[in-house]
């Protein structure tokens, strides 16, 4: 039965006006739907600002306004603006942007593009920079620049970190080669605050291209990105265009930049003001005297180290009770287990990986993602976390606990990239006076030919050569493998420890017996007559420690090892602490100088 | 006064509402879902707007959507039906904003009576029953005991964190108190992993009795009495009908009394509904307060003579109550059937599909509200309601001799129905003899699963 066209429709009484009565008709007022520009859905406008402006559709962000932003990241009523009024003049006396100025002034309530202030987030004081792209889509002119470099200046004299949210279409073009300026004028501005030892977070959030890209967003010491955020210097038609070809799918959105190695991480809005805190936290702690650290009452000021202090003698007498009853625990051990039981050992599936270790011996761990040229190498786990409560930078070699990990991670053999990152961050360290802790746990770096495209030995080389004479201590761990360069890039430390059934060696016993005797078959005898056991290396003089294992050692009996390692850390950190950056350097020349 | 009324709802709430303000010559606009454009309330109403795919989700949930279907055809009002957007206080709010009258109550009376704990507290201040129970967490049984027995026997231990029935236990009496109390702590301990316990009063074998209510915008209150809804499975109502016979007409009058207070104290404006729990004894208890329209309310007309759609039409316009309680007379008997595209013996599994063939009964005292017709194809996405058949007759003998036969004639080819189940209620002997409770549906499986097992 079709139904179509044979009801009778309502007859009504009288012709009527289309008004009814009191003229009220059903609108919907302004404001109250917006529509979501992602998914072209209509959404209701309160739910938009109830949910941080995410879309409640399809998850899309929406941009926001420079002072909802910061609402959203102060602590409430503790946003104190900055250089609210000063005002942009027209340097090339463009026709028309005046006006263009004053209508946007009108309709934003904004004087220019930036607002900038000081604020606290959870308690902590600290500089803030938002952008707000309705104001010319927050392209940089003389003043954007101005009051950026001012911002800068300020937290440089006041001592007070720095965040940016950056948003830009790039440079403003009625402003010419004033605009170009802008970049120089921040990044110097920033380069001294970077000098003065502080800290400088940038959060990248859609859109920040040309300019401001090439200037004060990517030099964050932390560079975070909201999700999908366009991030780019040339945008995207205009590389289209240039190039005549269609652009891949995520280009320059956050995702890819994170692949690529350009930033630190993606936060989601929900989570932003903690992991900020979180962050300042971090840094703030570590930038405090030493004085004030109460959970290290015994350690003595950094810098202050006794004159007539011998560092060996110190070393000595900290070390050799605790090597004496090592010894003998080597010495029972080594009649059960030969030198290629412990190589099998090393690799063990089930043997428990760097980020294990983390786990188990740090809080609070946050991890820095990139390299800053190419690429973030997963074979390498870097950041920062907290070692009884105080801040260090933790880099792991880090072999996957699966099959699907270990594809992942390239089975811990990691790239130029990835040395290239642990060195970023080790520099961050030396920046903020954060101990190292490395773990080291690879079968070698690794062997292709993007690796040696990308200068696999330049990045190994520039590890070693940077690490030799780093201003913080370094710690290293051999929790697995040691492979040759490819662990000495993370190994050339105040110390080297390794686990007991941990190898360490120029080369893997295969590619040892296949060099040597032409037969890799022969790994066994060569991993005999290498003496690449962490108890042939601690006779040598190559490692400073040996960390007894339990028998059949997983993540289930992990505490055994990470018990003592803990405890032996803390004694690490409390002989090192005290020395300051050139006496470090020069304990690390001399250790490898005797070598 | 209204003149174009939009529609959000589908099915046959939704013909019955173009149906009412056809009579009163308002205009009617429908919106459909892309799997609703041959339904019979896009067919009947005067405009009709698709607003989304069939996903209730994004099609007859969608706010903004259902607001621009009514700005773009210039309706004044909105009725919501039941279920879908019916009782959102948000979106009631969203109407106010646009200018569109919303006909129901206010956003934030649906708002109040919607929060649990809120419309429990308004309802204790205003003096009417609720079931007591503990009013702290309890942890241990001998404070347990000690509220058991301010609170009176039976007595139900509840988990806070409580569902499915796991971690609760009945004590009749205060001896089994003790170990009743411990087994349904182990059990949501075991369960949910924590061992909060509330205490409740055990309401035995009650009846589900709500009382009609229509307020106008002059703080006049009237109640249409009661509808008797026990029979229900899983909480789900099959047969509803008016007056109930487990009522007096002095506990009529005093539970009236009392849902014309609750709806007083909710502030409450247009037409609604008070459930109660009634125990044998006479004591009775507040449940939850319904802020729309229900699927049941046919009876209630029928035996009261009011149409309640138009008088929820009435009130949103602002017209004041044209009776007071003195005037308002139950006469007759009404009993509803629902009629579900569902198969009983595949435990009510939905059967949409395509209505090759139909007959419905007719006659003296049988109404069916339905959207379904021939050739119609139930679609997938929705409520597996087809229709409603309700009777009436002068009393409850000769309405469920009427119900009956009417179900006795209806012919619904292709799908799957719940028809003859519902007959076989209509000849249960407890059914007949009145003798019903919350229970019933449970209580007759069990019997026929034993009858088969004999």
């Amino acid at each position: 039965m079709k139904l179509d066209n044979v009801f009778k429709k309502t007859r009504l009484p009288k012709r009527r006006s289309v008004l009814s009565a009191d003229g009220a008709k059903p609108e919907v007022p302004e404001g109250l739907v917006r529509k979501c520009n992602m998914c072209k859905g209509a959404i209701i406008a309160e739910d938009v600002r109830d949910g941080l402006y995410i879309c409640p559709k399809c998850g899309g962000y929406f941009r926001i306004h420079a002072y909802r932003r910061i609402e959203m990241i102060a602590d409430e009523g503790t946003f104190e603006e900055w250089d609210k009024s000063l005002a942009t003049k027209n340097p090339l006396r463009f026709r028309g942007y005046e006006e263009k100025l004053a209508a946007l002034q009108e309709k934003t309530g904004l004087s220019e593009a930036v607002v900038t202030g000081k604020a606290r987030i959870e308690g902590a004081d600290v500089v803030l920079g938002v952008c707000d792209g309705r104001f010319l889509m927050a392209s940089m002119g003389e003043v954007v620049g101005e009051k950026i470099t001012r911002a800068v200046e300020r937290a440089t004299r006041e001592r007070l970190p720095l965040i940016i949210f950056t948003c830009s279409g790039g440079a403003r073009m009625q402003e010419g080669i004033v605009s170009l300026m802008q970049m120089a004028k921040t990044s110097a501005a920033l380069k001294r605050h970077s000098d003065a030892g502080l800290l400088y977070i940038t959060v990248l959030t859609d859109p920040t291209t040309g300019g401001v890209t090439a200037s004060f967003a990517m030099l964050g010491d932390v560079i975070l990105a909201e999700p999908k955020a366009l991030i780019g210097f040339a945008g995207p038609r205009v590389i289209g265009q240039t190039i005549g070809q269609k652009l891949p799918k995520g280009f320059q959105r956050a995702e890819f930049l994170l692949d690529h190695g350009f930033i630190d991480g993606i936060v989601e809005r929900p989570q932003m003001k903690e992991t900020l805190s979180r962050l300042l936290q971090l840094h703030r702690d570590g930038q405090k005297e030493p004085e004030a650290a109460e959970d290290q009452p015994d350690r003595m000021p950094a810098g202050q180290s006794g004159p007539g202090q011998s560092r060996t003698a110190e070393d000595q007498s900290d070390q050799t009770p605790a090597g004496q009853s090592q010894a003998e625990q080597r010495h029972r051990k080594a009649q059960t287990a030969n030198a290629w039981g412990r190589v099998l050992a090393s690799r063990k599936k089930g043997r428990p990986v760097g980020k294990d270790y983390i786990e188990a011996l740090f809080t609070d761990f946050t991890e820095m993602h990139g390299d800053r040229f190419f690429a973030d190498d997963q074979a390498i786990i870097g950041g920062i976390a907290r070692f009884h409560n105080m801040p260090v930078t933790v880099i792991a070699q880090a072999k996957g606990s699966d099959t699907k990990e270990n594809i992942q991670r390239n089975f811990g053999m990691p790239s130029p990239d990835g040395y290239r990152k642990s060195l970023r961050l080790m520099k961050q360290a030396e920046k903020f006076h954060r101990p190292v802790i490395c773990f080291v746990d690879t079968p070698g770096a690794f062997c292709g030919i993007e690796a040696e495209e990308r200068g696999q030995g330049e990045a190994i080389a520039r590890n070693i050569y940077e690490m030799s004479a780093l201003k913080v201590p370094i710690l290293s761990i051999v929790i697995g493998e040691g492979g040759s360069g490819g662990a000495l890039a993370m190994a050339t430390a105040d110390e080297v420890w390794m686990l007991e059934n941990s190898i360490y060696s120029i080369l893997s016993p295969e590619g040892f017996a296949s060099i040597l005797w032409k037969d890799s078959g022969k790994a066994q005898e060569a991993a005999e007559v290498m003496r690449l056991t962490a108890e042939d290396l601690y006779r040598q003089g190559i490692v400073e420690q040996v960390l007894p294992e339990p028998d059949n050692y997983t993540v289930e009996n992990l505490e055994a090892v990470t018990d003592v390692l803990e405890e032996q850390m803390e004694k690490f950190l409390a002989r090192y602490g005290d020395m300051d950056g050139e006496q470090l350097a020069q304990h690390r020349y001399d250790r490898f100088r005797n070598m | 006064m209204i003149k174009k009324v939009l529609i959000a709802n589908r099915g046959e709430i939704a013909v019955r509402i173009i149906r009412a303000c056809r009579e009163m010559g308002i205009e009617t606009v429908a919106v459909y879902s892309q799997a609703d454009r041959e339904a019979l309330h896009t067919k009947l109403a005067d405009e009709a707007i698709c607003i989304g795919p069939p996903p209730s989700a994004e099609s007859y949930l969608s706010m903004e959507r259902i607001i621009s279907a009514t700005v773009i055809t210039q309706a004044d009002a909105i009725h919501p039906g039941f279920g879908f957007l019916s009782e959102n206080s948000k979106f009631a709010e969203l109407c106010q904003q646009c200018n569109i009258t919303f006909i129901g109550p206010d956003a934030q009376v649906i708002a109040r009576l919607g929060n649990k704990q809120e419309a429990r507290n308004t309802m204790v201040s205003a003096g009417v029953p609720v079931i007591p129970g503990s009013k702290e967490a309890i942890y241990d049984a001998q404070t347990g005991a000690q509220i058991a027995r301010e609170i009176g026997y039976p007595v139900i231990i509840k988990a806070a964190l409580g569902g499915g029935g796991k971690g609760m236990r009945v004590a009749e009496t205060e001896e089994e108190f003790e170990q009743s109390f411990q087994m349904a702590q182990k059990e949501t301990q075991m369960a949910f992993g924590d061992n909060t316990m509330y205490i409740e009063h055990y309401v035995q074998h009650p009846r589900h009795i709500e009382f009609q209510i229509l307020a106008d915008q002059y703080g006049n209150i009237v109640h249409l009495g009661e509808r008797d809804c026990s029979i229900q499975r899983n909480h789900q109502k099959m047969i509803e009908e008016s007056p109930s016979i487990a009522l007096s007409e002095e506990l009529r009058q005093e539970m009236g009394q009392t849902a014309v207070r609750a709806a007083r104290a909710a502030g409450y404006v247009n037409a609604g509904t008070i459930e109660f729990l009634l125990e044998n004894s006479g004591k009775y208890y507040f449940m939850e307060m319904n802020t729309r329209i229900q699927v049941e309310h046919p009876v209630t007309e029928w035996v009261t003579g009011i149409d309640l759609i138009k008088e929820q039409i009435r009130i949103a316009s602002g017209k004041k109550l044209s009776y007071k309680q003195e005037d308002v007379h139950l006469t007759g008997h009404a009993i509803e059937c629902r009629i579900n595209a569902e198969n009983p013996s595949q435990n009510f599994r939905p059967s949409p599909g395509t209505i090759t063939d139909m007959y419905l009964p007719g006659g003296k005292g049988i109404r069916i509200d339905s959207a379904i017709y021939s050739g119609y194809t139930i679609p997938p996405y929705y409520d597996s309601m087809a229709a409603k058949l309700i009777v009436w007759a002068k009393n409850r003998g000769e309405a469920v001799r009427k119900m009956q036969s009417a179900l006795g004639e209806v012919i619904i080819e292709g799908i799957d129905t719940n028809v003859d189940y519902q007959y076989e209620i209509l000849n249960h002997p407890d059914y007949l003899s009145g003798n019903i409770d919350v229970e019933f549906i449970e209580n007759m499986h069990q019997q026929l699963e034993q009858g088969q097992m004999a």
